[in-house]
């Protein structure tokens, strides 16, 4: 008798703590193996990124990206004044992945900005996700840091995203065009936003009011739409993030072997007055 | 010579469609980058070409007058008030121009409304609002009379 009666005072307080656990600290995903198999998971995730290694080939293919590297290599060898050597051609690709860390493409500060809160918090988002699913499945403690770092992450993207969505996007900030005007390029940006929105919703229910039906509506949206962001990297801009440092990465090298079309610096400054 | 962009160097920051006068440089709504929409109706200022900070829009010429093979490149430096220009001929030739296009720091003038109101008595003085302070001189030159 007594011991059915701690039983089911342990049985409380384990409610009770689970009530008092924030969305910041439980693991989402496993969780979630109430309803989905962890091998389930995980292939879906493989299986993602393989859909962003095979949407980027496509669009090299598709777009000749690879065509026009190619015949832009060769123009600027031929053109090259200098050869490099590997230190210098080495010293040009730190260069450009410390430009891509801190989004040094962008000449305005909003659009940096909202650019690396969406770019941090999307890698952290993926990170944690990943780290989630493959290292710490249903019965393994998972450490808090990860949910938290996974639920910022999220947040970072939107509030970055929105920002840029409703306020930094180009057409909307100087084409005149309204900020609920969708195209083509709102698709990999429209993805994301409302892929995170809905994880982190999901994760507030499953959170708050368990497994129930609608937690589980709001699950298949956000898979419906994350699986959109990754399915569609041959439309979207999802490649942007391989070819842009590729683009930084050969502007660069054309600047330092010579073979550049733009003017040389000029040599005064005409400045002279405050 | 109307204009074009080069969308591999462009960001989309919008500078470029801020300032055309004529209203053509707008935004490809596939890849969100500028684009001249009617390069018949360019007016040629390149205004585009000298706003862009990524040097990615360039100058080319219709093909009756000036077949393709050309190209005009500018380098805009405002930290030293200079907008350069680099132009290749179709024979290979290449010439440089630099061309000073301020002496005080980009952004540095005040507009009109930064000014204090001009009191209504200046009204009758032959200097023009804030002039000489304005002008960076103490005095304005005066003619001397015989």
């Amino acid at each position: 008798m007594t011991a059915a009666l701690e039983a089911a005072e342990c049985e409380a307080a384990k409610g009770r703590r689970l009530t008092e656990v924030t969305m910041f600290t439980i693991n989402p995903f496993a969780a979630l193996t109430d309803l989905l198999p962890l091998l389930a998971m995980q292939v879906y995730i493989v299986l993602m990124m393989l859909a962003v290694v095979g949407g980027t080939l496509f669009d090299v293919v598709h777009k000749g990206s690879a065509r026009f590297f190619a015949r832009r290599r060769e123009q600027s060898a031929a053109a090259a004044l200098r050869q490099l050597s590997g230190g210098e051609t080495a010293s040009i690709a730190v260069g450009v992945i410390a430009e891509a860390a801190v989004s040094g493409e962008f000449s305005k500060w909003p659009r940096r900005l909202s650019h690396l809160l969406m770019m941090y918090g999307f890698f952290t988002y993926l990170i944690t996700t990943v780290a989630m699913v493959f290292c710490y499945p249903a019965g393994t403690p998972t450490p808090t840091i990860l949910p938290t770092l996974w639920t910022a992450g999220g947040l970072m993207v939107l509030a970055g995203g929105l920002w840029f969505f409703f306020f930094l996007r180009v057409n909307v900030a100087y084409d005149g065009a309204s900020p609920f005007h969708l195209g083509r390029a709102d698709l990999f940006i429209g993805s994301v936003l409302v892929s995170i929105a809905f994880a982190l919703v999901w994760h507030y229910m499953q959170a708050t009011i368990g497994n129930t039906i609608s937690t589980r509506i709001v699950f298949g949206i956000y898979i419906f739409f994350t699986t959109l962001l990754f399915v569609s990297v041959p439309w979207s801009k999802f490649a942007h993030m391989f070819f842009k440092p590729a683009v930084r990465f050969q502007r660069r090298v054309e600047g330092a072997n010579g073979s550049s079309d733009l003017p040389s610096p000029s040599t005064e400054n005409f400045i002279i007055r405050s | 010579m109307p204009t074009y962009t080069d969308m591999t160097k462009c960001d989309g920051c919008g500078d470029c469609v801020d300032i055309c006068p004529s209203d053509i440089m707008h935004i490809d709504p596939v890849y969100r980058r500028s684009y001249n929409i009617e390069p018949n109706f360019c007016w040629e200022c390149y205004s585009c070409v000298k706003a862009c900070p990524h040097q990615a829009i360039d100058v080319r010429g219709y093909a009756d007058f000036a077949p393709l093979g050309h190209k005009v490149r500018v380098l805009r430096e405002p930290e030293k008030g200079v907008i350069s220009w680099k132009i290749r001929y179709r024979d290979g030739r290449l010439k440089e121009f630099a061309f000073p296009i301020r002496t005080t720091p980009w952004g540095s003038i005040k507009a009109a409304q930064d000014y204090e109101k001009p009191d209504l008595s200046a009204l009758g003085s032959q200097l023009l609002a804030h002039e000489p302070t304005a002008l960076h001189v103490s005095a304005l030159p005066t003619i001397k009379k015989a």
